[in-house]
């Protein structure tokens, strides 16, 4: 038996990794995951939990009751100054006209080419005070951009391990931070400010996974202590710990691109199903000239999901064939365990539409996958 | 963890004497094998009545994050196969050495099994 894994499907901008990485970061509830008995496995420079009992079990868990996972990994930049929003609405694609202050909004950083230097989450604290949430990988060359165009007095700082985040997902998320006396049923895409005892946190309702929860921005000293309190007034709930597995499955489900597969320098937001977030009526922002163009001429290629027609999963980098249409080239793909059929999101030629049957050479074999819109599940996070 | 009563190859499988079809070996994986590989999600074994070689691929096992290849643990014809895996694979994760088992052969060497692994041998090897 040989194995060929494939974690750097949930490993965001792997390809942006050295050959010969680094010492892996840990986040700070590393013991708590080597006490659970985690599968670890490499995230963007991180030494992160893949799995604790099962990526199946751990992903149901989040479809039918809650899970907890530890995203601490994740980027915290703040920009802080007077003129910030203005500052970041020049930048990043999204308009931040769209949401008022204590909202988040998924936006994009670009190039001036249109390629995703990254995809992020902005919590809009006030016109002077945002907090951007980055991936792990790219969260240094956002740091890096934003700090070099940044106007006098507006300062960006790299937060990286000021705060760890913690992501409570499932139907039953608001009856666990309820019984911890945490605000719930705010609106999703908002954030309000709480204390746990003295612990002073974030409350998001944002998530990556298509159910209704929330993510918590907690002091790095003190996650330890959501995290135990979490899963103490979780059992009730059947609040299980997840790993960055079950967060990729349950992503795909959703069809939510993940930045280095299906976003990337080479894959603009309109190829990538984020067109949305780009706000072309915003007089300038990085990459908005290149992006006003490829929307005008339309994108030659667009990422669809794909959906197994018999038992076949398709893996990152397979290649697609669409009849006369030509080829295209799977970026994400995995069993989906609530339909548990094989699915994925394939980059393909614009010519191919919804309904359409391709195939995909599957080491070799040839099979059958129908051409589907995203979600593939009936979910929603709102 | 690793049954005495089995032998097994460095390839992760383990096989039992005798099988329940005359004159054959049962082949599964082992637990180690299915503790690195996860959810099993789809297993694709040989037919009934195929040839299968020693030390060579005789089918695939794809969980949700890895694919693996099964290989023939002894030379020999394949004589039955565990259906039960099409709808059912995560028997191999929850019981790999009884309900998980894969496929049945018989040996074309009568002597091939004496010739495996110990369950001494194949921890020495897993554990390092």
């Amino acid at each position: 038996m040989s194995v060929t894994t494939h974690e750097d499907e949930v490993t965001s901008g792997s390809n942006e990794e050295p050959d010969v990485p680094e010492e892996l970061a840990r986040t700070a509830l590393y013991e708590r995951h080597v006490e659970l008995g985690a599968k670890f496995a490499a995230f963007g420079g991180w030494e992160m939990p893949l799995q604790y009992q099962g990526i199946v079990d751990e992903h149901n868990a989040v479809r039918g009751e809650v899970g907890l996972f530890d995203v601490s990994h994740l980027g915290k930049v703040s920009i802080i100054g007077p003129g910030a929003r203005a500052f970041v609405d020049s930048c990043l694609t999204n308009s931040l006209d769209k949401i008022e202050a204590g909202e988040a909004q998924y936006t994009l950083c670009c190039d001036e080419s249109g390629g995703v230097v990254d995809d992020m989450i902005v919590y809009l604290r006030s016109d002077e005070e945002l907090m951007l949430v980055p991936n792990a990988a790219n969260s240094d060359e956002v740091v890096r951009r934003l700090t070099e165009a940044a106007p006098e007095g507006v300062d960006v700082r790299d937060h990286q391990r000021r705060y760890g985040i913690l992501a409570l997902q499932g139907p039953n998320s608001d009856a666990v931070l309820a019984a911890l006396w945490i605000p719930v049923g705010h609106d999703y895409m908002s954030f309000v400010d709480a204390h746990f005892h003295e612990i002073p946190i974030t409350v998001c309702r944002t998530g990556y996974t298509g159910e209704r929860g929330y993510e918590l921005i907690i002091p790095w000293d003190d996650v330890h202590v959501l995290w135990d309190a979490l899963i103490a007034a979780g059992e009730p709930q059947g609040v299980v710990p997840c790993g960055l597995g079950a967060r990729d499955t349950l992503r795909t489900e959703m069809g939510y691109p993940l930045h280095g597969q299906d976003l990337s320098k080479e894959i603009s937001p309109f190829q990538g199903r984020a067109g949305w977030a780009v706000a072309l009526s915003k007089p300038s922002f990085w990459g908005r000239d290149a992006l006003a163009r490829e929307k005008e001429s339309g994108p030659a290629r667009r990422l669809r999901g794909i959906q197994a027609l018999d038992r076949a999963i398709p893996r990152p980098g397979m290649t697609v064939t669409a009849g006369n249409s030509g080829t295209g080239t799977v970026t994400s793909g995995t069993f989906s365990p609530t339909l548990r059929q094989g699915i994925g999101l394939a980059l393909l030629p614009s010519e191919v539409s919804e309904g359409d049957q391709v195939t995909v050479d599957i080491r070799g074999r040839s099979e059958s996958f129908e051409v589907v819109r995203p979600p593939f599940v009936k979910s929603s996070p709102s | 963890m690793y049954p005495e009563d089995l032998k097994y190859t460095a390839e992760h499988e383990w096989v039992r004497s005798p099988g329940e079809a005359e004159g054959s070996l049962r082949v599964g994986i082992t637990d180690f094998a299915q503790e690195q590989l996860g959810d099993i999600v789809y297993v694709q074994l040989p037919a009934v009545g195929d040839e299968v070689t020693g030390g060579e691929t005789c089918g695939e096992l794809e969980s949700t994050k890895s694919v693996s290849d099964l290989y023939a643990p002894v030379s020999g014809r394949v004589v039955a196969r565990n259906e039960q895996l099409d709808a059912t694979p995560e028997k191999i994760n929850s019981d790999p050495y009884g309900e998980g088992w894969m496929i049945e052969i018989v040996p074309a060497d009568p002597n091939a099994f004496d010739g495996l692994l110990s369950a001494d041998e194949y921890r020495a090897q897993v554990e390092g």
